[in-house]
């Protein structure tokens, strides 16, 4: 009956590919198992998302590129990681495919309000994929990590989206 | 002029009564199913009333059908008095309505509970009310709340945004959002004191009152899940809250010392530890959860009786453990405490000793069960 503190990094020693709850999980550990039950019974479009191994609180998700964008038909990968007090912080989302994105750090970190101060414990997983996906079709050039992309985008958005495309050939696909 | 008025009365007269009686018959009539419906349809139960006398009232062939059974059974006498009753009451301003209150009252008080859940449904769930209303008049109850087609929709309208699980003792935000009570507090703690869904400012003294409806009306659907947590609650504050892992090193230790004991040497301390040992170890267990559960909830939450009465879920069997294992306990530290003097006294006085200590194991089995029961 022990109580896991949660974020435990890979702490579960089993290699089986489903996590199952042998033991009693923090409450933190029971909400991201709700989420994973609900993103598979109702899955977000062109988005998915799961734990990378056994660590529930490492997740890997894929997003498609939406057509009509720069990113079209590319598939992009995003590390998510869970905080231990979960609900109450925010995930870190790190894509872990080049993108050429305004709102993407060099990193891959993915900066966004809701995934800093506006976030809310009333956000989910599915959410925050919609989210990402969504800075795809509507870059959020006024709060950009990279200015200078943002900065293409306002000024010559067509070099912009060149750019962008060439980029998800190269790396997405 | 007197002859006058009784004329006048008459027919009024007449017709109260028989409207009463056929109320009453009506009430009786009416199968559970119309009631649903009705029900379904937002009749409360004085409207469902009202139609069905207005049914009687309108077709003769059933007026005169329902007349016969009064008529027939009352003498003479009787029915005089019948009139002058309803003179009374006709002189009432709403004679009728205030008649039917009176009438159906002892069939509102044998219905009483039902109606009562039925209420707390209308209020709590605002958009699902019809699923309660079928789910209320349902004698399953709670087992059938699989039954409920809207049961999922239910769930997710009535789920914390924040847990992701149903609601439990739900606090709703002055700008109308609910969620469990601790989540929503733990939320403002870590996320500032704005509301999760709509980032209204929230006062924190107002996030800790539990809406009592919308609760009342969750425990009602979701009774299953509601046990189910309140256990695991209590479980994780035994394990978080009280550190409780010395105590029960400290109990089996106990128990290994007196099974030593007890192995080595005396058929004596056998016989001593008597009833309370009869629990095997592994039924031990199975009695601390069970105490331990029952304890916290008493503590926990002072107006949770009427839910003790309604999961009887730990009911005699798993009290009597408890009871016995508590019982066991006093006895232990009884025995260290007296073992030291016991060693001095050697066999002949040994069944003095026993049957102190079962004179005072009944003496605190006594109070204890008076206790339970009250």
């Amino acid at each position: 009956m022990m109580i896991s503190g949660g974020g435990g990094k890979s702490s579960w020693s089993s290699s089986t590919s489903s996590w199952v709850p042998t033991t009693s999980v923090s409450a933190s550990g029971k909400r991201i198992q709700r989420e994973m039950v609900e993103l598979n019974n109702d899955p977000p479009p062109d988005c998915s998302a799961g734990p990378k191994g056994d660590n529930l609180y490492h997740w890997i998700a894929t997003i498609i590129g939406t057509p009509g964008t720069p990113y079209q038909g590319g598939i992009f990968f995003l590390d998510i990681k869970f905080p231990s007090d979960y609900p109450f912080k925010p995930p870190q989302v790190v894509f872990k495919t080049r993108i050429y994105h305004c709102n993407v750090d060099p990193d891959g970190l993915v900066s966004m309000g809701i995934l800093k101060d506006d976030w809310s414990p009333a956000l989910t997983i599915t959410k925050v994929l919609l989210a990402v996906r969504s800075i795809f079709t509507n870059p959020d050039h006024y709060n950009a990590v990279v200015p200078g992309i943002a900065h293409l985008y306002s000024g010559d958005r067509a070099k912009h989206d060149g750019i962008a495309a060439e980029w998800t050939v190269r790396f997405a696909k | 002029m007197a002859v006058n008025e009784e004329q006048k009365r008459s027919p009024i007269s007449q017709k109260i009564p028989l409207a009463d009686s056929n109320v009453q018959n009506m009430v009786t009539l009416l199968s559970p199913r119309f009631k649903s419906a009705a029900a379904m349809a937002g009749w409360d139960e004085e409207a469902l009333l009202l139609a069905s006398l207005i049914v009687e009232d309108t077709p003769v062939r059933n007026s005169k059908h329902k007349k016969r059974p009064p008529l027939n059974s009352s003498s003479p006498s009787t029915n005089s008095s019948r009139i002058r009753r309803a003179r009374r009451t006709s002189q009432q301003p709403i004679p009728v309505i205030l008649d039917l209150d009176a009438e159906e009252t002892p069939k509102k008080e044998s219905g009483r509970k039902k109606e009562e859940r039925a209420c707390v449904n209308n209020e709590g769930s605002k958009g699902a009310g019809d699923g309660n209303e079928s789910k209320k008049k349902n004698p399953g109850g709670p087992s059938s709340s699989s039954a409920l087609p809207c049961i999922d929709k239910l769930r997710d309208e009535l789920s914390c945004a924040i847990c992701l699980e149903i609601c439990f003792e739900p606090s709703t935000t002055p700008c109308g959002h609910s969620f469990c009570r601790k989540c929503l507090r733990s939320a403002a703690d870590k996320c500032g004191k704005k509301c999760p869904k709509c980032r209204q400012l929230i006062s924190n003294g107002r996030s800790c009152t539990v809406n009592t409806v919308l609760w009342n009306t969750i425990q009602l659907l979701f009774p299953q899940e509601i046990e189910a947590r309140k256990a695991v609650g209590s479980l994780n504050s035994r394990e978080q809250g009280k550190n409780l892992s010395p105590e029960t090193a400290f109990y089996a230790n106990l128990r290994n010392r007196s099974i030593q004991r007890s192995g080595g040497a005396s058929s004596r301390n056998n016989s001593r530890r008597g009833v309370a040992v009869t629990s095997t170890t592994q039924e031990d267990e199975d009695a601390a959860l069970a105490r331990r559960l029952h304890r916290e909830i008493n503590e926990e939450s002072p107006g949770t009786t009427r839910m003790r009465t309604r999961r009887g879920v730990p009911t005699s069997q798993h009290q009597d453990a408890a009871l016995a294992l508590r019982l066991q306990r006093e006895e232990f530290i009884q025995t260290f405490r007296e073992s030291s003097q016991e060693q001095t006294i050697r066999l002949p006085s040994s069944s003095f000793a026993r049957e102190n200590l079962r004179a005072m194991a009944s003496r605190a089995m006594n109070p204890r069960t008076r206790d339970r029961r009250r």
